[in-house]
């Protein structure tokens, strides 16, 4: 627990003072918003919800892909990872303290991203955004536990950092679907238990990825 | 004679088609060190790596505490001190934060004043609060000293320990590394030549295209102070 919170305080303190992450992501997200909204051109309202929740997911995604993966690939300057991985630290520690720094990083990011979607879509800010937010939440938490993942494979292999837009999409497919179906319903202002199916599979897709992260972390690390 | 803490066994390595080591077969006592010798791409810092558990042998077995290298417990890790080239300090925290959170990585329960102390030794006590990337290379090489030594390791892996510092650093380096020496530590650390300090507890052994000599004694000292010749070098 100690290794955990050293490492999720010292990569608070860095982003702090560097913000490179986290700017990194509003600015994607944000831009990437934009670009949706002049592509589709909505009218706004409840009938563009299935748009707004897209272009929420969108963003998210690929602004995710820049900022979460670095939490990791920044520990590679000046050799870090490898003085994180000879120390004492559990290696499943290690992952959950990079995917709690990623999940912070997005969650200031994608507030951000929410507080544009509202006013880009003209939606209101009332319950329905309440009702997507455990949607955003678990999308979030699970895409930052593959981005880990995905930036500790891409140290390992030659032109890595082409690898993670590969896989990343790709393997959150399923969570995705799930994720744009629970806000677009929400959105529309559909019950709880409209959501609650869509939920369940982006739970199952969180313990899926974090498992793998925390069972895996430590043979990633690792050089041939 | 004590188990040693620091093994090689038949040790092998290649990248792709190019052996780099070819088996090494090497021991390292508590309390005792070996300085392992080599031009530049002699393999050193592959068979440090190698040592360290940071890379997987071709062959043969790396061991540390007479266990693989590559199979620590996270109780062996914490007895283990590493420098390499590379400092392993974080750019964008102060001195003071680096070592806070190598202390805490290790459990270090050292006082409060600890930290100040051992900046204060290596000449960087004006420097606790100001960030690593502002360091020359040779302050990040003593901070770099200090993070590898903080938390008492039993094994010591240092790949040039010597390199960027100035003849006062290079004299503080050997002062940190014989004081390790005599409280038992194990420590093999490599050179592009020969150094004359801690002969009485060093040995020297020559890596040549992989193979590593056999040990002669280290050259006696000739004087009161040691003579690291390859730092200026290295500057």
């Amino acid at each position: 627990m100690a290794g955990f919170v050293a490492v999720l305080r010292k990569d608070l303190t860095l982003e702090l003072r560097g913000g490179e992450s986290t700017l990194a992501l509003v600015a994607l997200s944000i831009l990437i918003l934009i670009v949706m909204v002049f592509a589709l051109n909505p009218v706004g309202g409840a009938a563009d919800a299935p748009i707004a929740a897209g272009a929420l997911w969108v963003a998210m995604i690929f602004a995710g892909m820049a900022g979460a993966a670095r939490v990791v690939l920044a520990e590679r300057d000046n050799g870090c990872l490898r003085a994180l991985y000879l120390s004492p630290l559990d290696r499943g520690a290690l992952f959950l303290a990079k995917l709690a720094a990623a999940s912070i990083f997005m969650v200031v990011a994608e507030a951000a991203v929410v507080v544009m979607l509202v006013l880009f879509f003209n939606l209101d800010f009332d319950g329905r955004l309440a009702r997507m937010l455990p949607a955003l939440a678990l999308g979030l938490v699970g895409f930052a536990a593959l981005a880990t993942l995905l930036a500790a494979i891409s140290g390992r292999v030659h032109a890595g950092d082409l690898l993670m837009p590969l896989l990343a999409v790709p393997l959150y497919v399923p969570a995705l679907i799930a994720g744009v179906k629970a806000s677009a319903a929400a959105l529309a202002g559909a019950p709880w238990s409209a959501l609650a199916d869509w939920l369940r599979i982006m739970a199952a897709f969180d313990v899926l990825f974090i498992a793998a992260g925390f069972i895996l972390f430590e043979h990633l690390l690792g050089e041939d | 004679m004590d188990a040693p803490l620091i093994e090689a066994r038949g040790l092998f390595k290649s990248f792709g088609a190019t052996p780099v080591l070819r088996g090494v077969e090497l021991e390292v006592a508590p309390g005792r060190g070996l300085i392992i010798i080599g031009r530049n791409g002699a393999g050193k810092s592959t068979l440090l790596r190698l040592l360290a558990g940071l890379g997987a042998p071709t062959a043969g077995d790396a061991r540390l505490f007479g266990v693989s290298s590559r199979k620590l417990e996270p109780s062996a890790r914490r007895r283990l001190g590493m420098l390499t080239h590379q400092s392993y300090l974080y750019p964008n925290l102060t001195a003071r934060e680096n070592l806070e959170f190598f202390r805490a990585l290790y459990r270090v329960a050292a006082a409060p004043t600890e930290i100040p102390r051992w900046l204060e030794r290596v000449g960087l006590a004006r420097f606790a609060d100001e960030r690593v990337r502002a360091f020359s290379r040779g302050m990040e090489q003593r901070l770099a000293l200090v993070r590898a030594l903080i938390h008492r390791p039993d094994a010591l892996l240092m790949d040039e320990p010597f390199a960027a510092l100035d003849p006062d650093g290079a004299e503080l380096a050997a002062t940190l590394i014989r004081e390790a020496l005599e409280r038992g530590c194990a420590v093999a650390l490599t050179a592009h030549r020969e150094l004359d300090f801690a002969a009485d507890r060093c040995v020297s052994r020559e890596l040549v295209r992989g193979r590593l000599l056999d040990s002669g004694a280290a050259p006696a000292r000739t004087d009161a102070e040691p003579r690291l010749a390859h730092a200026a070098d290295a500057r």
